[in-house]
């Protein structure tokens, strides 16, 4: 007797999570436990594949469905008894999707397997998504700290992130007694840390939400600033760049740090004899005082679409930037041309040293702009080949690395030192251009509405996260949102070590080797305070 | 509370048109005459909380789950369904062997009154518990209390929860505990059923059972065969009233889907629910396309019937009048038996 129950304990399947809580059961609140909504499905007349060929569905399946129908009408909606546990529905092969037309819908990514996306998507998917508005400020990065320092960080950098990275995607291999195949990264941070790990995910989450939509915002008033004022000027004729040191040829580059102390900091003064009409633009559009405001006025109908998807659609202007970026860059490099002096440790009066000491400020740009570690895991799981995920991974990074190498070159490398001083790179590279420059314009506008539309994507995230806190325990899922420094070094590397030390495998060189990598993820946050 | 409501009316249905005495209490108690001579048997649906009993009962019966099954503490008082199942059987649901002391004691005081006149029991095991001994300790102290007060009734064990276990492994426990059961329960005889809600075991289990109870049963299925036969039907159906429970069957050719018992049992019971919602209650239904007609009707008093016909063109009424004279049949057949052996008089 005893001899079968020990037996049986492992022979029993563990059944579905009995702590899941569905929060406040009313009619407005819609349970966060999807088991009690699952589709099912409905008469083989009515079936079309998307290949149209009529499918049938197993008797036991139809058997299922009867039965599921009937136990729910026993309970009430509130009730959770009799819900079917995951073990007994069918497999998502011999699931429909029933639209409200009437028909059903077999879907394709069902009956293939998991994944559909070649590597080439799957490599493209990445890649867009970890470019971001950290490439504006990569020139000011190397700029701080110096152009050689800067090339060798940036690879550094790409080749760490990308081995936590590595380490992210591999850490749901190792626990083998759960099945993790629908867990993302704070789910396994969940299951180290316990809801210590859940509640830093979340906390880091939203700080870095909330950080990147400030982010956003100042981007935003900047942009809609400078292209208000291009359109003003443009229409009044107006030529602003005179009192701004600036270089003076048909591709103008301005400084504008440096300025007489006489000037207030944002707005420029231009001398001008009928500057009444001038003087109330100035006064109705003010970068800093005026502008963030009218941006509530664009942005706020946009935060209230209830679902995100709608804004989804306009992920290709987020490509669309990224590429018409480095054609303008290229494009201001050849009219410009090279200005480059290598001095090694003494700045001149136009240059920068070849190392300084504020690389950190660059690591700390690169670390959010090689960030994509919260939703590596759901964008590789639609890889076809999966095993391949690794190799694209690389090459991804690769390619975002060159990217941003190749931004971050050109825009410092021809920025004309002889008039300018290298310091007047800004930490966004549009700046230097003035609002006259209309290839800067196109840029500025094109980088708007694309913020635009993440902008709701972000504010439904932060909402989500938010709610889900205060509301029960719906782990959000994000994507695309940087998150805290730490979590990109720290969290995989700890995670790496706890999993080896569980199946004794931890030796003292991988050990030694993330501890150093923990420290530097640390170092890196502190020494941003101090920079 | 709209669904208590519903349930009375739907135990209204089943009770018929007259008053029962309440169960339990033995006869000559306070007041309650007897309309007939036939005392009313129980039938015993017992294990230990948790295992699964109500869930089981609304399933089979379909009443609302009167209160959530993943609650606390064990079903507090007796469940005294007053469901009518296979004519003079009642359904009473107890818990065994619950942590609760106040539990234990009622039942070893009141263990005559429970144990008596019992038709059937069922023992419900659940297949995860941790405490086997336990539960067999139980199980042999029901099992003593049946063999000192209805020493006739027939013991039926289910192996529930199954779909918990992984199915490779299923048969063997299955066997495993069958064997120790059989062992433990001799004098007595029982059967062994393993069940889970999620398929189609448990159906087929309650109907083995009731397919044990019915005395007269080969006789039905002959009878069944001649009346197919000659109204030319595909398939003919006998079910119990109250759980849509197939009793006989007669099919003429091999059908397809092995699982349509259980389907029609459920669809029907669903429409039940229904229909009480709205305070009226199922007689008989038709179902007609271009392939076949279906009909589905009261047949006995306990049972009803249902006929499928595969020549759309018979019209409905001709099977409909064959239907009328064939329950004519059928109900002085439940009458020749007597009274005391046949379950399906009233």
């Amino acid at each position: 007797m005893a001899n079968m129950d020990s037996d049986s304990r492992h022979l029993l399947i563990p059944e579905g999570d009995h702590e899941v809580n569905p929060g406040p059961m009313n009619i407005q609140f819609d349970s966060s436990d999807i088991r009690s909504k699952r589709p099912f499905y409905i008469e083989p007349t009515n079936i079309v594949n998307v290949n149209d060929v009529i499918q049938r569905v197993s008797d036991h399946a139809s058997a299922m469905n009867k039965r599921i129908h009937y136990y729910s009408r026993l309970t009430a909606p509130a009730d959770r008894a009799l819900i079917a546990p995951d073990h007994v529905v069918p497999a998502p092969e011999e699931c429909y999707v029933y639209s409200p037309l009437g028909s059903a819908y077999k879907l394709q990514c069902y009956t293939e397997g998991y994944g559909k996306n070649t590597s080439l998507v799957t490599i493209f998917m990445i890649w867009n998504t970890m470019l971001g508005t950290s490439i504006l400020s990569i020139p000011w990065g190397i700029k701080q700290a110096g152009f050689t320092t800067g090339m060798c960080v940036i690879m550094l950098m790409g080749l760490l992130t990308l081995y936590c990275c590595y380490r992210v995607v591999k850490s749901r291999s190792m626990i083998s007694s759960v099945d993790t195949t629908t867990w993302e990264y704070p789910d396994v941070c969940r299951y180290y840390f316990g809801s210590f790990g859940q509640w830093s995910s979340l906390l880091f989450s939203l700080v870095s939400l909330i950080g990147a939509m400030i982010v956003y915002w100042v981007l935003m008033s900047n942009f809609l600033f400078n292209t208000g004022k291009f359109i003003f000027n443009f229409i009044h004729h107006i030529n602003d760049t005179d009192t701004i040191p600036s270089t003076n040829d048909s591709d103008p580059v301005i400084c504008p740090s440096a300025r007489s102390s006489g000037h207030p900091d944002n707005s420029s003064m231009i001398f001008y004899a009928s500057d009444s009409e001038l003087q109330q633009f100035e006064k109705w559009w003010n970068k800093s005082k005026t502008v963030p405001f009218y941006l509530i006025g664009l942005l706020l109908p946009l935060l209230n679409f209830k679902s995100p998807s709608f804004f989804s659609k306009f992920n290709i202007l987020g490509t669309v930037s990224v590429l018409y970026l480095i054609f303008l860059v290229t494009w201001k490099a050849i009219r410009l041309g090279f200005h480059l002096e290598f001095h090694w440790f003494t700045p001149t009066e136009f240059f920068v040293p070849e190392i300084r000491f504020q690389f950190p400020q660059l690591t700390g740009v690169l670390t959010l702009a090689f960030f994509i570690h919260n939703c590596i895991i759901t964008l590789l799981k639609n890889n076809k080949n999966q095993e391949n995920n690794v190799r694209d991974l690389s090459i991804a990074y690769m390619l975002v690395t060159l990217t941003y190498l190749y931004i971050g070159v050109l825009v410092f490398a021809s920025f004309p030192s002889p008039p300018l001083s290298k310091d007047c790179i800004e930490q966004n590279f549009l700046d230097n251009f003035p609002s006259s420059d209309i290839l800067s314009f196109i840029a500025r506008i094109f980088l708007l509405f694309q913020m635009m539309t993440v902008y709701p994507l972000l504010g439904y995230l932060a909402r989500v996260q938010l709610l889900g806190h205060v509301f029960g325990d719906v782990y959000p899922r994000y994507s695309g949102a940087a998150c805290g420094l730490a979590f990109v070094f720290i969290y995989p590397s700890l995670i790496y070590i706890i999993s080896l030390y569980q199946e004794e495998r931890l030796t003292w060189p991988k050990l030694i080797l993330h501890v150093f990598i923990i420290i530097l993820g640390l170092a890196n946050l502190i020494v941003q305070f101090f920079m | 509370m709209e669904e208590s409501d519903s349930e009375k009316k739907m135990e209204k249905e089943n009770l018929g048109p007259r008053m029962d005495p309440p169960i339990g209490e033995p006869e000559g108690s306070l007041g309650w005459v007897l309309p007939n001579t036939a005392m009313k048997k129980k039938v015993l649906l017992m294990g230990k909380s948790g295992s699964g009993k109500t869930s089981m009962r609304s399933i089979i019966f379909a009443n609302y789950i009167a209160r959530d099954t993943r609650r606390l503490g064990a079903t507090i008082d007796v469940e005294h369904s007053h469901v009518r199942f296979l004519g003079n059987l009642v359904l009473n649901l107890w818990d065994c062997g619950g942590q609760d002391t106040f539990m234990e004691n009622y039942f070893t005081s009141q263990r005559d009154n429970i144990f008596r006149n019992v038709e059937v029991l069922i023992y419900v095991f659940d297949v995860e518990s941790r405490e086997l001994e336990k539960d067999m300790h139980y199980y042999q102290s029901c099992l003593e209390a049946i063999l000192q007060n209805s020493p006739d009734a027939k013991i039926f064990c289910l192996l529930h929860k199954m779909d918990l276990v992984q199915e490779d492994q299923r048969d063997l426990i299955f066997k495993e505990r069958e064997e120790d059961l059989r062992r433990l329960s001799r004098p007595l005889e029982c059967s062994c059923f393993r069940t889970s809600i999620w398929d189609e075991t448990l159906y087929k289990a309650w109907s083995s059972i009731v397919y044990q109870l019915i005395p007269n049963v080969q006789q039905l299925e002959m009878n069944l065969r001649n009346f197919a036969e000659i109204i030319e039907a595909d398939e003919v159906l006998l079910f119990e009233r109250a759980t849509f429970l197939v009793i006989s069957h007669y099919q003429c050719k091999e059908q397809r889907d092995a699982h349509r018992f259980e389907k029609i049992s459920n669809i029907i019971k669903q429409f039940k629910l229904s229909c009480s919602k709205l305070a009226a209650s199922f007689q008989s239904m038709e179902v007609r396309n271009s392939n076949f007609a279906a009909f589905i009707d009261i047949f006995t008093s306990n049972t009803y019937v249902m006929v499928v016909m595969s020549d759309p063109s018979i019209p409905s009424a001709a099977t409909l009048i064959n239907i009328r004279n064939a329950r004519k049949h059928f109900e002085k057949l439940e009458r020749v038996d007597g009274p005391k052996q046949c379950l399906l008089m009233r």
